[in-house]
């Protein structure tokens, strides 16, 4: 056997330079392009710290800087609960207990697109029929996504309704995981069900569940198609999250450095809040 | 071993088969053309006569106009020679050819701008030069129901413009319709900035700074806000109007089936409505406010030509062939936007132009038709502003929407100063 300490490496080339041609080079691109501006007919120039200065002291911004932060503060929590919620209900193997897995993941198979544009038709607050069900049982009529004070809560609710199952397979998968033998001798003590969940299974799930709120949080801080399909960033900039920003940036109005100012500004936010949340997830036995 | 081989050579054979479609597509040029989503029985027939006169291939997309406006400017921002040609909304003109994806047309229409409606050839020139070829105009007018006005035994507007209805009247009229014959009293047959401007003009207000790069102080000014806010009580105070049908042709169909009594929109309808066969409608001049003036909507579609087509020959035969009589009557019949040649207008004068609601349009064409700012940075403009009046329409606080639309305007105009 021919064997040199190049060859893991050797092995592990095509999965490294996928990694560096789709993930890596994009990043420095965008960090590159942050710098400059590009002119009306498409040539690009150096702009320093231009557009950086521009973003900060622009109020649509900070706007939108403080709408990603609050959609985020309430959907990763959300979607874990509910995922985490979802494992536990369908962990223990009952009759038909197939059934309710497969619908649980069923809306995994619709794109995001599809699902927003579902959506679109569904809570239309003309056409739609939920608002046609909610009339005839007398609650009224709502707009949904075209009110400013429902549109983040729809689209918080279309996200999860795709999510929450697609999260519960990696929290299903950690429940597999714990022994039998733990959850026995823990019966064995005579340690009650909430005990038993409280002191053997949670502890047993931080490592799932810090992969799931940090796979999440890097997802949703890149949510964009339910905002560009339902509510285009409205209404009165209610929906404006950081990536339809840099997108208009890019795409409608040809200011292709303040676009990547944006995504480069992302990218370090995220960054920075994803280090906080694996040490927030961290096991007792990992901090030693 | 020689099941590989077979492998190979299949992906090979298909390699070069493909090699050579290639080929033979780029002999017979077959061009790229984004089109407005129109129903393909408005737009085929035009693109058939042009295969049929040329033998050049076109392959045209139908999209929605916000998508329209979308996909283009992705596609343009690429710089590359995609799409061929492509329909450039008359405002727009000023903004595409500024940054490079227009050719200029004048070598190629030399000796031939006489034949066009002047102002048609101002929508799509940029510093004197034309850019994008007219191929019609617009005009905005009140379609009724006929038989709405005889049920809630309501007298009928007159036709006459010097007898214009007011915002005020037509209010009346709406409140006394609704839930009567039809669901909905009146309605706009858009919620855009081409539809919505001739309120604020209406009422006095200056829409945009005169260098054409400034909104604030405009697109929030009292004058602005006040007519919005007429707007907007139409859809939450007086709720003669139906909120957030935003899709395109929705309003043509609310109002073909009964469910909107009145409804101001394009001639386009003039056709468009012949579809539904219990429909008696009546057409009159486009209302205004009783304290300014008259003023209605303008402007149409052009075709521009991307400079770095690799069809540029194929794209400019298929410009000089819509400048012909034959398919600008074509284009006339499909569609009914105000013709831009002279010669439509003389050759049907005695025939489609004698219907009263033409002559209308004649009228307001000479006489109230205001076109949309002229500024590189319309795109932007419309943009925000159409997004301003559509969360205006669903109960958004009117000045401050407007003052967000023209902050974020004034914004995305730095590039252009």
């Amino acid at each position: 056997m021919n064997y040199s300490r190049w060859t893991p490496f050797l092995f592990l080339a095509p999965a490294l330079a996928g990694l560096a041609v789709f993930r890596f080079a994009p990043i420095v691109v965008a960090g590159a392009g942050s710098f400059s501006g590009m002119t009306l007919t498409g040539a690009l120039e150096f702009a320093g710290l231009e557009n950086y200065r521009w973003l900060l002291t622009d109020p649509a911004f900070w706007d939108s800087l403080r709408i990603t932060l609050i959609f985020n503060l309430i959907i990763n929590p959300l979607q874990l609960a509910l995922a985490f919620l979802l494992a536990m209900l369908i962990f223990q193997p009952g009759r038909g207990i197939w059934v309710y897995r497969t619908l649980l993941v069923l809306p995994m198979a619709v794109s995001t697109g599809l699902s927003a544009v579902l959506f679109k038709l569904v809570l239309d607050p003309n056409l739609g029929p939920l608002n046609g069900i909610l009339e005839w049982a007398g609650i009224g009529a709502q707009p949904f996504y075209r009110a400013a004070e429902q549109a983040m809560g729809t689209l918080i609710g279309i996200a999860t309704w795709k999510g929450a199952g697609y999260w519960m397979l990696f929290l299903l998968a950690g429940l597999h995981a714990i022994p039998a033998s733990v959850q026995e001798a823990a019966m064995i003590d005579g340690a009650t069900p909430w005990q038993r969940f409280r002191l053997v299974t949670l502890p047993l799930m931080r490592r799932p569940m810090a992969f799931v709120l940090v796979a999440d949080t890097a997802i949703n801080f890149l949510f964009f198609a339910p905002v560009y399909i339902l509510t285009g960033g409205g209404p009165n900039g209610a929906t404006s999250v950081l990536m339809f920003e840099a997108y208009r940036s890019a795409f409608t109005f040809s200011d292709i450095g303040r676009a990547l100012a944006i995504s480069s500004f992302l990218l370090a936010i995220l960054a920075v809040i994803i280090v906080l949340e694996f040490r927030l997830m961290r096991s007792p036995e990992d901090r030693r | 071993m020689t099941i590989q081989r077979r492998q190979f050579l299949a992906g090979a054979s298909g390699a070069v088969l493909m090699g050579t479609t290639g080929l033979a597509r780029a002999q017979t040029a077959s061009l790229s053309v984004p089109w407005m989503g129109w129903p393909d029985e408005q737009v085929a027939p035009l693109m058939d006569a042009f295969e049929e006169a040329s033998g050049i291939g076109i392959e045209y997309e139908r999209l929605p106009i916000t998508e329209l406006f979308n996909t283009l400017e992705v596609r343009l921002s690429a710089r590359n020679g995609l799409p061929d040609a492509y329909l450039v909304d008359g405002p727009l003109t000023a903004s595409y050819a500024a940054r490079g994806h227009l050719m200029a047309l004048d070598g190629l229409m030399e000796g031939e701008l006489g034949r066009y409606v002047p102002s048609t050839l101002v929508q799509g020139s940029y510093d004197d030069t034309l850019y994008a070829l007219p191929l019609g105009t617009s005009s905005q007018v009140l379609f009724y129901n006929k038989a709405h006005f005889a049920e809630a035994g309501l007298a009928e507007p007159s036709a006459d413009p010097a007898d214009r209805m007011t915002w005020e009247a037509l209010l009346e009229l709406a409140t006394a319709l609704t839930g009567k014959a039809g669901e909905f009293g009146f309605a706009f047959e858009n919620t855009n900035p081409y539809q919505l401007l001739p309120l604020p003009q209406s009422w006095g207000a200056e829409v945009i700074g005169p260098d054409g790069l400034t909104a604030t102080g405009y697109v929030d000014s009292q004058g602005f806000i006040d007519a919005m806010t007429w707007y907007q009580e139409l859809f939450t105070r007086h709720k003669v109007a139906p909120a957030g049908t935003f899709e395109g042709g929705i309003m043509q169909e609310m109002f073909g089936s009964g469910q909107v009594s009145m409804m101001v929109g394009g001639t386009w309808n003039l056709e468009g409505l012949k579809r539904f066969a219990d429909l008696d409608f009546g057409v009159v001049p486009h209302p205004y406010f009783a304290s300014g003036k008259p003023v209605t909507a303008t402007g149409s579609w052009h075709l521009g030509i991307n400079p770095r087509s690799a069809n540029l020959e194929a794209a400019k035969a298929f410009a000089t062939w819509l400048s012909t009589p034959q398919a600008m009557d074509l284009f006339f019949s499909l569609r009914q936007y105000p013709p831009a040649l002279e010669q439509i207008w003389e050759e049907r004068a005695g025939t489609t132009f004698v219907d009263p609601a033409w002559e209308i349009v004649q009228y307001e064409l000479a006489n109230t038709a205001t076109p949309r700012p002229i500024t590189p940075g319309y795109r932007e403009y419309e943009e925000f502003l159409r997004g301003a009046m559509r969360d205006i329409q669903g109960g958004a606080d009117v000045a401050e929407s407007l003052a967000r639309a023209a902050a974020s305007i004034d914004r995305e105009m730095r590039k252009y100063r």
